[in-house]
């Protein structure tokens, strides 16, 4: 890798200085791809930032419910907080043809692995 | 054996949530029957499990909003039986996928979810109204007028 990443300033970008929380992921592997799948509910697709900052991947999910002033809570266990979710990811990935897909608050990110380390079959000769 | 003193229980407190409650309750499990509480998480809390909610109260309707993010609307199930809501989601990944994409990373997998909550009196039962949006369910429960208390004359002979 020619690219100088560390020394770009990370985490600085971060739009956001409210109280976030981690939303649930999960990150399988295929033959082609790393896909990451994040829990997001209530987030549309308006409200979901996702961008590649050198090594770092970050998700954020804004919900953009508020409680309307004449509903009186009973019983609360939503959080209300963003949702925050930073990964680091490395030369095993091509980071240029990252696929999104947001669909009923669960958003899949498709990382297709960079070519060297795809799994290569070798032909037998003779 | 060994007399610890209890702290804090809410159990005692009627201030307290209903998931405080539940914690605690679990919590005394957890303590009481260290071997099953795993068994539990392992066998049952793989099979069938909760998600958040919410409810509200408005001037002429409960809501529930619940996160049930990944489901379509047809894997949601909504039901009024006895006094009970009960919301619950199952769905099958993996084998009937359409798309390229999806059939290329199958991997079968089951998720069940349901959550249930104990209604008040006096709703309109036939009015409940359900919407799922971005992995929220919303369902709007309006209230009946209150009955009025009868009166029975009881008459002296």
């Amino acid at each position: 890798m020619s690219q100088n990443t560390t020394l770009e300033p990370q985490s600085v970008t971060r739009s956001t200085s409210a109280p976030t929380v981690t939303p649930k992921h999960q990150i399988r592997e295929t033959n082609e791809a790393f896909v990451l799948t994040v829990w997001l509910p209530g987030v549309d697709k308006s409200s979901v930032e996702t961008t590649v900052n050198g090594e770092t991947l970050t998700v954020l999910g804004r919900r953009n419910f508020t409680v309307p002033a004449e509903w009186t809570p009973v019983h609360r266990e939503i959080q209300e907080a963003d949702f925050l979710l930073e990964l680091e990811i490395d030369h095993r990935v091509n980071r240029d043809a990252v696929e999104a897909e947001l669909k009923q608050g669960v958003l899949t990110l498709t990382f297709p692995k960079a070519e060297a380390v795809k799994p290569r079959r070798i032909e037998i000769q003779g | 054996m060994k007399i610890v003193r209890y702290q804090n229980s809410p159990l005692f407190n009627p201030s307290t949530s209903y998931s405080t409650l539940r914690n605690e309750m679990d919590r005394l499990f957890d303590v009481a029957f260290p071997a099953l509480s795993t068994l539990q998480r392992g066998l049952l809390g793989g099979l069938v499990s909760e998600f958040p909610i919410d409810l509200f109260q408005e001037k002429d309707a409960f809501v529930v909003r619940a996160e049930l993010s990944g489901f379509t609307k047809d894997e949601i199930n909504v039901e009024v039986a006895d006094g009970i809501l009960t919301i619950s989601g199952y769905q099958k990944t993996g084998e009937t996928k359409s798309s390229k994409k999806e059939a290329a990373n199958a991997v079968t997998e089951e998720r069940r979810v349901s959550r249930s909550v104990t209604l008040p009196e006096h709703l309109k039962l036939d009015q409940i109204q359900a919407t799922y949006e971005n992995g929220v369910l919303t369902v709007k429960l309006p209230k009946s007028e209150e009955v009025k208390p009868k009166q029975i004359a009881i008459t002296v002979k």
